[in-house]
């Protein structure tokens, strides 16, 4: 192929109409006789419903109709499992709790729906919630992760005996043997604690049941549209072709956005057919707080061995993962952290006992790194213990374990989130190491700046991690690329788009096999009228999965311009090449014919096509990988803090990140830096913070902190690359990678800063307040 | 939420307890008072707008007093509703005499806070409540004073009370003395004692 796309910093197709106001966000959507939802939403996070009256808010005018879960009759059903326990494994408990559309009986966490109002505006709608009458018996909340497995534990789940939502143990070797052997046990108790994704765009929908038609359009910014498509025509008994779901252009996605179903996603497209007008909603940032998906609340007690050399024996853990009020996400998450408590590390016996609970809080699904920052955490904080406790330096300790090169595919024995045996596939893990110790100047750091630094007074601390990610991982997706008679090319995948650069990315896989400008490609994701079958964007696999997708479907209708045009220009397919949009003979320039001709002459009006052959220059092709592509990454800082207000400066922050083939080092590099903000977020501002009667006290971004350009450092990124070697393309998923590692790198950055302390973290997020609390503990108990 | 809190007042324990008991001054006044009646004995009812920062709107509840002990102690139990969300909670008063004619009080409580209130109004009600309850203090303090000197004088005691908006700005400024100047004692009365109330029992939550 002469014309290589693929690896160039190709500015995204996808910013002109983004910029300029002209993108189709669902907040856009406006359709004739729309009507506007409101929700009344449960202040109480755990509470008998008693009775409820409507009537108040249906004599306000304007207001069209208000529904109650007794309405919905027999089509009022818990959402179905996204994500299925795993079925590969012995011994698991999983008791499945869904959650409901309009809550009927119990309120299981603050925010979840009894009533919702249908009204000619939004303004409406929202005052005509504050005339319901709801009767709540308030009952004690479900909080904390270990009293609710205590016996006599208030229930969340009645018709359930206990709280426990899962429960499984995964082995790996024979810990128990090799700590014997151990010259060191270390233990440590972490807690790790819950955040929101906090996409700048909220959930949207609007449902529009064209009765005439008998069809319904619903879009809805969410990351999966076709499994959302096929859940709302299973549930409102109409075929897959009567709907059509659109995921526009999304305002960030990060995990929460996939379910299956919240309960507005059911309820809008229920009312839209009852009514038969269209209807719509907006999340407001307050909602979105209480009733879109959060993450990462876990207690970890730990154990590693370790010969005196440093040499990791094993890891056991026990684990115990908040759930919140349900669990249709499956073990996803927790089993993220399960393969990720190894590190990059070569971890030859491993034992990881886990425990899912159920508690009266906003339910949990991944967000971004899903399980994974947790994972690494642990992994990367007992090494830095287990260095100080040998006296090793802490990038040695690490250098030493590392899975070695030739190790791949290293199979680590258990089993991961997407149910396939957890395999690294590829990695070179010291030379990446070692260049992000020289981008940060590890050395030179540690021998005269820092010494320097500190005889100023100056709390300046070094931080650096190694991480591992799985991505790419199955089942499927797909792409249809066409020819169009234009000469431009067009191309649909069923994943969607929310701020990943698919229309660049694809069209860039795409130009590169057909010969044309990255422009002439147009690529729409996220309809289900333009692709039909696939999953959605989740678990870092759009560039792996739909990637490989649209190289196949790419590559094929190549061969078909291949097979034409040696026909029309009667020459054999090695001669010729594809640029510029034509297919040239390679050494008779001026003997050529474009792609839009080859389009029309593939699909004549006449004649016959032939036996075998199928009219068009196009083609749909699919691509699951039998596991994942592992991603590997190190990130460092240097950061200072004032140990008296607890303010911190990252002085300097460094990325070298291997994802593989690089489509466009421009995408990666911004995947890069919007996974940093969040890690910065997860280190150290954003904590949600519930109450004992599972209250959210910070439901507010007046409260709840985000990292914004003023807490930012500067990145440099380097590109490592070491090829997935289960994918045509190389590619590895890069979309988690930024925010896993770096409430790690904090926490090692920051101990090593207040060196004078004695500080150990064994918690993420931290903030000053609490950051305040640790070093004055330090304090009293010396 | 634990609350708790104490101050001294120039006044004996049984004169406290009355401007504490009142329940005329209960049932007329509290800014964004809609209603307040006693239902039964020691029971009241009462409707009131609620207005911490961006958190504002209806409340309506109850306020039971129980296990009273003449002019020592007591306990109230508090359980409101509203569009900004639910509080519930239940606190003891204990008066002590401190001899000179002064007593202190000193309140110890727990309280739920739900809703609007704890999401987006948590961290407002800890630096309002604080000023707000020595607002409280300083001018039940005066309206003690007033009512001494009343006495020995042999006059009625006169105040007028703020208004809502008044105090809401007080609130927010600290400023605090600002509001006392002229007639209508009770309805300042009724000001301090359910700012007290419900200030306890909806702001101070440390």
């Amino acid at each position: 192929m002469t014309n290589k796309v693929i690896g160039k910093r190709v500015k995204r197709v996808e910013d002109p109409r983004l910029l300029t106001g002209q993108a189709l966000f669902v907040g856009d959507v406006s359709l004739p006789g729309m009507l506007h939802a409101a929700f009344f939403r449960s202040d109480y996070a755990h509470a008998k419903l008693i009775s409820i009256d409507v009537n108040p808010a249906l004599e306000i005018p304007g207001v069209v109709a208000v529904y109650t879960a007794e309405d919905m009759g027999d089509d009022w059903e818990p959402g179905p499992p996204l994500v299925s326990p795993p079925p590969t494994l012995e011994n698991v408990v999983f008791n499945s709790r869904r959650q409901v559309p309009l809550v009927k009986d119990k309120v299981k966490h603050a925010g979840e729906i009894i009533a919702v109002v249908v009204a000619e505006s939004r303004y409406i709608a929202e005052d005509a919630v504050e005339e319901i009458l709801v009767e709540f018996e308030p009952l004690p909340a479900v909080v904390d992760l270990e009293k609710c497995l205590e016996p006599g534990s208030v229930l969340v789940h009645d018709d359930l005996d206990t709280n426990l939502a899962a429960h499984l143990i995964q082995n790996k070797g024979d810990y128990e043997s090799a700590r014997k052997e151990a010259d060191l046990v270390i233990n440590r108790r972490f807690h790790l604690d819950r955040g929101v994704a906090a996409a700048l765009e909220n959930r949207g929908i609007v449902a529009d049941w064209d009765e005439k038609n008998q069809h319904l359009t619903v879009w809805d910014a969410t990351q999966s549209p076709i499994p959302i498509r096929n859940g709302l025509a299973a549930r409102l008994g109409l075929g897959t072709h009567q709907v059509r779901v659109v995921a526009p252009f999304v305002g960030g996605g990060f995990g929460p956005k996939i379910m299956m179903f919240y309960a507005e996603e059911m309820v809008l497209p229920w009312i839209s057919m009852k009514l038969g007008v269209p209807i719509k909603w907006i999340e407001d940032r307050r909602e979105n707080f209480y009733a879109t998906t959060q993450e990462r609340e876990q207690i970890h007690e730990v154990e590693m061995a370790l010969s005196k050399e440093g040499l990791i024996l094993g890891i056991k853990q026990k684990l115990i993962h908040d759930t919140g009020a349900f669990n249709p996400y499956g073990l996803t998450t927790p089993l993220n952290t399960q393969s990720h408590s190894m590190g990059a590390y070569d971890v030859p016996n491993y034992s990881s006992d886990l425990t899912v609970v159920f508690t009266n809080k906003t339910i949990v699904t991944p967000v971004r790194g899903a399980g994974r920052p947790q994972g690494i955490y642990i992994a990367e904080r007992m090494m830095d213990i287990a260095a100080r406790e040998l006296e090793i330096d802490p990038m040695e300790i690490r250098r030493m374990n590392f899975i070695p090169p030739d190790a791949f595919p290293y199979d680590h024995k258990i089993i991961d989130q997407a149910f396939v045996p957890l395999i690294f596939d590829s990695g070179n893990y010291e030379p990446a190491f070692d260049k992000a110790l020289e981008m940060l100047g590890y050395e030179d750091f540690i021998k005269n700046e820092q010494p320097r630094l500190r005889a100023e007074g100056k709390h300046v601390g070094i931080g650096i991690v190694p991480f591992v990610e799985t991505t790419g991982v199955g089942p499927y997706e797909g792409a249809r690329v066409s020819v169009e008679p234009s000469g431009k090319i067009s191309a649909a995948t069923g994943v969607g788009t929310q701020g990943q650069s698919h229309m660049t990315s694809f069209a860039q896989i795409i130009a590169e096999q057909l010969g044309v400008e990255v422009t002439d490609v147009s690529v729409v994701t996220g309809d289900t009228a333009e692709f039909h079958w696939g999953t959605g964007t989740f678990a870092s696999r759009g560039a792996v999965v739909a990637g490989n997708a649209v190289n196949a479907a790419a590559s094929d209708v190549r061969q078909k311009v291949l097979k034409l045009a040696s026909k029309i220009l009667e020459t054999p397919e090695e001669e010729l090449i594809l640029e510029d949009g034509m297919v040239r003979v390679a050494d008779v320039p001026d003997q050529s014919i474009s792609l839009g001709e080859l389009a029309l002459l593939a699909n004549p009006l006449r004649g016959a096509v032939e036996p075998g052959t199928e009219p068009g220059l196009e083609s749909t092709k699919y691509f699951g990988p039998a596991f994942g592509a592992t991603a590997f990454g190190v990130h460092g800082m240097i950061l200072e803090v004032d140990p008296e207000t607890m303010m911190i400066n990252i002085r300097k922050y460094i990325a070298v990140e291997d994802c593989g083939t690089m489509i466009n080092p421009l995408v990666v590099e911004g995947q890069i830096h919007g996974g940093v903000s969040m890690g910065i977020g997860n280190a150290y501002y954003e904590k949600l913070h519930y109450d004992e009667n599972g209250q959210l006290l910070n439901a507010s971004l007046m409260d709840y902190l985000i990292p914004g350009s003023t807490e930012m450092p500067h990145i440099e990124v380097h590109h490592a690359n070491t090829p997935a070697p289960n994918n045509e393309l190389g590619t590895k998923g890069v979309g988690e990678a930024g925010a896993i590692p770096v409430p790690a790198a904090f926490a090692q950055a920051l101990e090593n800063a207040l060196y004078d302390y004695d500080l150990e973290i064994l918690e993420t997020p931290l903030s000053p307040n609490r950051l305040y609390e640790l070093l004055h503990k330090q304090e009293d108990d010396s | 939420m634990k609350v708790e809190g104490e101050h001294i007042f120039k006044g004996t324990r049984e004169q406290v307890w009355d401007l504490f008991r009142d329940t005329d001054v209960m049932a007329a006044a509290l800014p964004g008072t809609k209603k307040m009646e006693a239902v039964g004995e020691n029971v009241y009812e009462a409707v009131m707008n609620v207005r911490v920062g961006p958190v504002t709107g209806e409340f309506s509840g109850n306020l039971v007093i129980s296990k009273e002990n003449f002019p020592e102690t007591y306990t109230m139990t508090v359980d409101g509703r509203g569009k900004p969300g639910f509080l519930k909670g239940i606190g003891d008063i204990i008066l002590s005499d401190q001899g000179d004619r002064s007593t202190l009080m000193k309140y110890t409580g727990e309280v739920q806070i739900g809703g609007k209130l704890a999401g987006v109004g948590q961290r407002l009600i800890d630096t309002v409540s604080k000023s707000i309850i020595n607002q409280a203090f300083n001018m039940l303090d005066e309206v003690l004073a007033e009512r001494t000197a009343a006495e020995a004088e042999g006059r009625e005691a006169e105040y007028k009370g703020a208004s809502e908006k008044d105090y809401a700005a007080t609130a927010a400024k600290d400023l605090v003395g600002s509001i006392l100047s002229a007639p209508r004692a009770k309805w300042l009365l009724g000001i301090v004692i359910l700012a007290i109330i419900g200030l306890i029992l909806i702001f101070s939550f440390t």
